[in-house]
């Protein structure tokens, strides 16, 4: 992740205030700061969705392509996820430095992803075996300021509330092969149910608490962390200790309780907003990139 | 797509005749026994081989095996670092790079690290960092190479431990062994050391509580310096799991000191004569 170098004077400063459940920037322990999230920004997607985190900035671009499902899933569509460090957030991610990180996020929204409830794979089959639909997510980092699981998991759960894939109906020409036929209605299109897709909260270890949505400041004072994603009915379905410090199994039970109230109450306001967004309609003011 | 060009590959599409098979493979029953006799809901693991020193160009090196799973790690070091960075000047840097062998799992995989690889190997890294006093080998890296001969279940639990017990072997300075264990839970059962089998087969009844977690524990210490959980429980469950899965640990932890002890007494020069 991308570092600070932080003084022993401000690590001091930084414990003794989370000791007292008041960060620097004078928020609780378990608070957020300020996020704005705005979808359908990218025209040429068939949904995306870009999320502001205090100064993390995170882009994420869905399209959905016809493919060939897995032989061991025959009726079952998927997803490919690929994050990208863009050198735009960090020089530190120039080159192929921000490799190994996009790498460690994909393959922590892989798992996040990998159970039956979040998302309903069936409804992305065309025909069982020989077609069905690939959601390929796509994820940049515009900018880097601590939190990017938080920030990304949240973007990909409005992306894919915004994504509309295009009906398709399946028609035997005269050779007997099948043949796709794409709606020409650019409207009808199937929408994807994001009702169980998780969000991820990471939990920072500072000193004995534990504190949400931490700055990158915060994240040098802490040794380890704990990542937990936790679906709206409050399954846990993936929990992951990132850092190189270790945690006392009290704490872990402590941060996952915790993790999961945070995560828990995440998903209601979320749905609400992008509810409301989406009955705007065309009377939206597109707010973009100038903000 | 990086392309392998040392090695006669076979044709572009070829695949497992598993899939052509007529009948479904046959699903382990969700509470019925365990295919290997041991019990469900109870903290049962396989019993385990180790030994160390079975390398004799690495610094350290040991093998172990858990039923039919076979792993064997290596540990150079401490060398000196390729980067030289503000950090590695106070202390010195791990490294771990875990790979599996093509012929090691039921479909046979590629020798090009995939992203798989590379996860296992990031969760090595960070479960072993916190044992190892690696602040009194500044400016150099200690590597960490394992490679899985034959994956039958709950390969990163057993990475953990005998990447562990060869760092030790090699004389690194740890605080503590790091011991790894992992369950799987279906429904309302866990089993504990799952096996391949139990590992991959999901039952059709889509259930509430399902999943695997894998638990990198140092017992003397009682800190858990990593945890891993996939699929979907809930959080009572995932407490329960990892307190199951520090049990496990502790169950395992006076076989390897042993097979630890043993090793140090044999390597070591006979008493002298006097």
């Amino acid at each position: 992740m991308a570092t600070v170098q932080v003084s022993e004077a401000e690590k001091v400063y930084i414990l003794h205030g989370i000791r007292d459940d008041l960060r620097v920037d004078g928020r609780g322990c378990e608070d957020y700061r300020h996020m704005e999230i705005e979808t359908d920004m990218v025209s040429n997607t068939d949904g995306s969705a870009k999320v502001t985190l205090g100064h993390t900035a995170v882009l994420v671009g869905v399209k959905a392509e016809i493919g060939k499902p897995r032989p061991m899933l025959p009726n079952e569509g998927y997803l490919e996820f690929f994050v990208d460090c863009s050198a735009n957030a960090t020089p530190e991610f120039e080159g192929r430095g921000g490799e190994e990180l996009g790498t460690e996020l994909s393959n922590t929204l892989y798992k996040v992803f990998n159970n039956k409830h979040s998302l309903d794979l069936k409804s992305l089959c065309i025909s069982r075996g020989e077609h069905c639909w690939v959601l390929y997510v796509d994820v940049l980092l515009l900018q880097c300021d601590g939190n990017l699981y938080d920030a990304i998991s949240i973007a990909i759960k409005a992306a894919l509330f915004n994504t509309k894939i295009p009906k398709v109906h399946i028609s035997a020409d005269e050779e007997g092969r099948k043949e796709i036929e794409l709606s020409d209605d650019p409207y009808d299109c199937m929408r994807i149910n994001v009702e169980n897709v998780p969000c991820v909260v990471t939990l920072c270890k500072v000193g004995h608490r534990h504190v949400v949505d931490a700055t990158l400041q915060e994240k040098a004072c802490s040794v380890a962390s704990l990542i937990i994603s936790v679906t709206h009915k409050g399954t846990v379905t993936c929990t992951r200790k990132v850092g190189g410090g270790s945690l006392d199994p009290e704490s872990i039970f402590e941060m996952t309780e915790a993790g999961k109230r945070v995560g828990k109450a995440l998903h209601a306001p979320l749905m609400a907003l992008l509810q409301q967004e989406e009955a705007q309609g065309k009377r939206r003011q597109k707010v973009g990139f100038l903000s | 797509m990086p392309t392998d060009n040392k090695r006669v590959r076979g044709p572009e599409v070829s695949q497992n005749p598993s899939l052509f098979r007529c009948k479904p493979a046959e699903a382990v029953p969700l509470h019925g026994p365990r295919a290997d006799g041991r019990q469900r809901d109870q903290v049962d693991v396989r019993p385990v081989f180790v030994r160390c020193g079975l390398v004799s160009q690495a610094k350290g090196s040991a093998y172990i095996e858990a039923g039919n799973t076979k792993l064997m790690c290596c540990v150079y070091g401490p060398k000196e670092t390729e980067r030289k960075d503000e950090t590695d000047m106070k202390c010195g840097r791990l490294t771990t790079d875990m790979r599996f062998a093509p012929f090691s799992c039921l479909e046979r995989g590629s020798w090009i690290q995939g992203s798989q690889d590379k996860d296992f190997s990031l969760m090595l890294q960070e479960s072993l960092q916190p044992a190892l006093c690696l602040h009194k080998y500044p400016r150099s890296q200690v590597e960490v190479n394992v490679v899985v001969l034959e994956n039958s279940g709950s390969v990163l639990a057993h990475a953990i431990t005998c990447a562990s017990l060869a760092l030790a072997d090699a004389g690194i300075e740890m605080y503590d062994l790091v011991l790894g264990c992992s369950i799987r839970q279906d429904g309302d059962s866990y089993v504990v050391d799952p096996s391949y089998m139990e590992e991959n087969n999901s039952s059709s009844v889509s259930s509430e509580n399902q999943g695997g977690l894998t638990v990198a524990f140092l017992p003397s210490l009682n800190q858990i310096s990593g945890l891993q959980s996939d699929g979907a429980m809930t959080e009572e469950t995932l407490t329960a799991g990892v307190r199951t899965c520090t049990e496990g640990c502790y169950k395992l932890y006076p076989v390897i000191q042993q097979a630890l002890a043993k090793a140090v007494r044999k390597g070591a020069p006979p008493p002298s004569e006097s």
